[in-house]
């Protein structure tokens, strides 16, 4: 009963969350705020800072220290390694992806990676494939979705997930469906290694981003709003990446011929 | 066909060892905005490595920075609506705090460019302005892709703005601060001051 309680309290900040209501809309006489307004697309901003603000705090006890220590027990080479095997077990979610959203090239690129870091690369533990040219892209079925036509929504600060917009946030679901892991095996062990393997990506994902968080925290007069501006920017410029991907260009590994100079 | 796969082998290491999939060093600049952006790498380089002592480092850096930067109007961009809604008092003060606090950001993550290599790659032109590709290497890191956005309408090339693998310095920045003045009724002056107040805590 009384281990249960911070599970209540939990449960009752999620809840009690977003009855704390939307942003002010700034009234029509107002035309240039009135343009901000729409443009920063956040109509949920209270809900949204709460939610800011209860990361935080869950990030400053649980995720940060946990990175910090991982950082701090784990040499680089080897954090290297668990961040290869990672990304290599992502690729089937890759793949379906870049297939869905037409893109051989990057399909290609994803299907290669997997079969050479899988075998030269020791089970994925080392990234020999970028070495020969074919390069590591990310993508997930939030892109797909915009790449659809599929509009982003309002903005939207998750618990535990962060930020994010309908659209990324369905997307990050399908991805879980898509992925074969999330279906492979039975019985406890498996169960507990696919749990840790979300914990360790936590971790990792936390660990690599430790010094820009702490940067952007302390010089933003706003860091909330600094997170949703490049939150924002970086989804499009992925988005972007991903639909303006030349499928008839020559590959970066192909051998250049000089009767015949290349796209690269 | 042994020999063929030893062949591929041999040009797979070969490959991993010098780096195929970067762009080449030495490429020459495709427009005076490129060379422009070459030539301010090379000079911010310089200032990093040559000045022995870390405060003749940021003094050099800075001054090339002020030099190659348009940074007044990296600072009324950066206010957006709430600049014509300053007193020009308010405008001079903010101006002034901007450069501060752009130097101490600056001049803060020096450490973080030790021994760095840039490539500049393709320009292309982007409305009036010019947008340079660079690649930068830094030991230990991803090589990062950065877009320098380069004004020439005044006759001397200035950068306005940087974007690091498609993050916009100057829309992040101006995201910050009219989020900041929302949050403080539209007061300018309380952006100036929590502007001079960070630049005091970093100081």
């Amino acid at each position: 009963m009384h281990a249960k309680s911070p599970w209540v309290f939990l449960a009752a900040i999620l809840l009690a969350g977003p009855l704390l209501g939307c942003a002010a809309r700034p009234p029509a006489s107002d035309p240039e705020a009135l343009e901000a307004y729409s443009q920063t697309n956040d109509p949920l901003e209270p809900t949204n800072r709460f939610f800011y603000q209860v990361n935080n705090a869950l990030d400053a006890v649980v995720l940060k220290p946990a990175a910090e220590a991982y950082r701090y027990a784990v040499p680089r080479p080897v954090r290297n390694v668990v961040h290869n095997a990672l990304a290599n077990l992502t690729s089937p979610v890759l793949l379906a992806n870049d297939i869905m959203q037409t893109k051989p090239r990057r399909a290609g690129d994803t299907f290669m990676r997997f079969i050479i870091n899988s075998t030269a690369g020791v089970g994925g533990l080392f990234d020999v494939a970028t070495g020969l040219g074919y390069q590591a892209h990310d993508n997930t079925f939030g892109t797909t979705l915009a790449l659809w036509g599929v509009p982003d929504g309002p903005f939207l600060f998750l618990p535990v997930l962060g930020p994010s917009d309908p659209r990324d946030a369905a997307g990050y679901g399908v991805d879980i469906a898509l992925d074969p892991l999330t279906y492979i095996g039975q019985g406890a062990v498996v169960t507990d290694l696919k749990y840790a393997r979300y914990g360790v990506s936590a971790i990792d994902e936390r660990e690599r981003v430790l010094d820009t968080v702490d940067q952007i925290k302390k010089t933003a007069l706003d860091p909330y709003a600094t997170f949703r501006s490049l939150y924002r920017q970086h989804r499009a410029s992925e988005i972007e990446a991903a639909r303006t991907d030349e499928p008839r260009s020559v590959p970066a590994w192909f051998p250049p011929s000089p009767a015949q100079p290349g796209t690269r | 066909m042994l020999t063929r796969r030893k062949l591929l082998v041999l040009a797979g290491t070969a490959a991993v060892l010098t780096g195929l999939g970067l762009p080449a060093q030495a490429q020459a600049p495709d427009s005076p905005a490129a060379a422009f952006v070459q030539r301010t790498g090379e000079e911010l380089i310089r200032a990093l490595s040559q000045s022995p002592s870390p405060e003749a480092r940021s003094q050099q850096l800075l001054q090339v920075i002020d030099r190659t930067v348009d940074v007044d109007g990296l600072a009324r961009f950066c206010l957006g609506i709430y600049w014509r809604r300053a007193t020009p008092q308010q405008q001079q003060e903010y101006i002034a705090a901007f450069h501060q606090s752009l130097a101490h950001s600056i001049t803060g993550r020096m450490g973080e460019y030790e021994g760095v290599r840039f490539a500049v790659g393709r320009s292309a032109p982007e409305g009036p302005d010019t947008a340079v590709q660079t690649t930068i290497l830094r030991q230990n890191n991803p090589p990062l892709q950065v877009v320098w956005l380069v004004s020439t309408g005044s006759g001397t090339p200035k950068i306005i703005d940087v974007q690091a693998e498609g993050t916009s310095m100057r829309l992040t920045e101006r995201s910050d601060y009219t989020s900041f003045l929302q949050q403080h009724g539209g007061n300018v002056q309380a952006l100036i001051d929590a502007l001079k107040r960070q630049a005091v805590q970093q100081g």
